[in-house]
């Protein structure tokens, strides 16, 4: 799982935080699945900037998996407001899920 | 809060799709009630009053009209636009909605006047719409594919049925047509199978079970090929219909629409193999039988076609035909698929503005899986104890799979509704 962060002590509180955004199909949380790509934070104008993807580009669940990450950021992070971007490019692939993510899917 | 580059399926609204589901949950168990109560007639001829009641229950209540409701819901999926008209899909549900009813009451009761009349304007006018609204959303999006010209040539076919079907019941009354409507049913039965279900099915299967089962598998060369095969069936055999050729040339289209459907098996094989996750839910279990379940209904149609040309049609052999088509690959299919895409379509609707914030059930969770086992079993069981009686002609064992059959469609009912009026709980 390599997350791009230009603040990793935030980076790794967003991250424990997004543990709890699921994928409702799978049951598997966000994080683990890999669809996270970048967490920014910019401290002057209080932004986060997410950039993720979705496991397929017209997953019918994509928008609420996506609202999901914005609302976990938003109270994770009071105050802050938060940028989401959703690329496809690179597209995820199985190889971007984690080693918990595969035991997990391998039960 | 912004959202950039969204690029991904604009979801249906619930209120589109959830009424299809509801009215074919209902169908369900309207149609089993028929088949219970009409057991008796799966003795005799297949063109009898009952029979036809009990098959456009099953055909246009229960089948068509949760593919309806559900390819609402996927368009967006498989096309990566957004539904052309909303309005259209209310409009398509009210008029076939009303039409079925009149049409199977029609049936029941052997009026070929005003209910079956009326009943075939509207259902015609609903799938009309429906077609308009498929061609539109299609044409708007930005990524036109090969499930997208699966369901829009489905959508065709559907059209070219019911527009047939609206013919043979106006010939009960007023000779229209050169021949009379009995000599028409296998058109307008083989069109609507293989042109409607068939290539809607595959070309919406071929998107959803990789997805389902989160599978690396992905060969549109592979699903053309099905494409060309079952369409070119289909125009064959309406060659051979028009232009009256020997028995035996049957076979031809026949083959053609059985290679189809060995490709689609492999398809699913291939999908089966490559999956990601492990474990597959009861759900996707059932969904994938009803693939195998194909199977029989094409052994079945190779044994009528030879011994019609041995012997002369056998009326068991084309009842069992029918009927494992509609109670059997059709039924095993919607009964996985509902269980795979409604709760998800009511968690977006309870829990979209809450994603993230807390812990809220997961989508399998929104319906008894103790009822989706009773509903599983005394299918399984009803279908194989029913397409027994038939082809035995017994009419106690017929009965006793409609009673299970009957079972099977009150549970799912009752899963349904269990689904629909779930209220939102967030830990």
């Amino acid at each position: 799982m390599n997350v791009a962060t230009n603040n990793d002590l935030r980076c790794t509180i967003a991250l424990a935080s997004l543990h709890d955004v699921l994928d409702p199909e799978i049951g598997l949380n966000v994080v683990d699945l890999g669809l996270i790509y970048q967490l920014n934070f910019e401290e002057d104008s209080r932004k986060i900037f997410a950039l993720m993807t979705l496991t397929t580009q017209f997953c019918p669940m994509g928008q609420s998996i996506a609202d999901g990450v914005k609302n976990n950021l938003s109270a994770c992070f009071p105050g802050y407001d938060v940028e989401l971007e959703l690329v496809f490019d690179p597209p995820w692939n199985h190889e971007m899920i984690s080693e918990e993510g595969q035991n997990f899917l391998n039960r | 809060m912004m959202l950039a580059g969204s690029d991904i399926a604009k979801t249906t609204t619930h209120k589109v799709v959830l009424p299809f589901y509801i009215y074919a949950a209902l169908a369900f168990v309207v149609s089993a009630v028929l088949l219970l109560a009409s057991s008796h007639a799966f003795s005799g001829h297949y063109f009898q009053p009952k029979i036809l009641a009990v098959t456009h229950a099953m055909a246009l209540g229960w089948g068509t009209m949760i593919i309806l409701g559900a390819s609402h819901q996927l368009l967006p999926v498989l096309t990566g636009g957004k539904l052309y008209s909303p309005s259209l899909a209310y409009l398509s549900f009210i008029f076939s909605g009303t039409g079925i009813p009149l049409l199977v009451w029609a049936f029941y009761i052997f009026d070929m006047h005003w209910p079956a009349q009326y009943g075939a304007v509207l259902v015609n006018t609903g799938v009309l719409l429906y077609l308009i609204n498929v061609g539109a959303s299609i044409d708007q999006s930005r990524h036109g594919n090969v499930h997208a010209t699966f369901i829009f040539t489905a959508g065709v076919w559907l059209f070219i049925t019911t527009a047939v079907g609206g013919f043979l019941v106006f010939n009960f009354t007023a000779h229209i047509l050169p021949e009379n409507s009995l000599h028409y049913l296998s058109l307008h039965a083989h069109i609507g199978i293989a042109g409607w279900f068939l290539l809607l099915v595959i070309g919406v299967g071929s998107r959803l079970i990789p997805m389902f089962l989160i599978s690396k598998f992905n060969h549109p060369g592979m699903l053309w090929w099905m494409y060309f095969l079952i369409n070119g069936g289909l125009v064959i055999f309406l060659i051979l219909f028009l232009l009256p050729f020997p028995s035996f040339t049957y076979l031809f289209p026949a083959a053609l629409v059985a290679a189809a459907l060995v490709l689609f098996g492999a398809y699913c094989r291939h999908a089966y193999r490559q999956r990601i996750r492990k474990q597959v839910d009861g759900q996707m279990k059932i969904s994938l039988l009803s693939v195998l379940m194909m199977i029989v209904p094409m052994v079945f149609l190779f044994t009528i076609i030879a011994v019609l040309l041995l012997s002369g049609a056998s009326t068991s052999l084309v009842l069992a035909y029918g009927f494992t088509i509609f109670f059997g690959w059709l039924t095993a299919l919607i009964l996985g698929m509902t269980f795979k895409t409604l709760p998800f379509i009511v968690w977006n609707k309870t829990y979209h503005a809450k994603a993230g914030l807390g812990k809220t059930p997961h989508p399998k969770d929104l319906f008894s899986s103790r009822m989706f086992n009773g509903m599983a079993f005394s299918y399984l069981a009803g279908f194989v104890c029913f397409a027994v009686g038939i082809l035995a002609g017994n009419t106690l064992i017929t009965q006793a799979g409609a009673v299970l059959l009957l079972c099977s469609a009150v549970l799912y009912s009752g899963n349904v509704f269990k689904i629909f009026f779930h209220k939102a709980t967030v830990k």
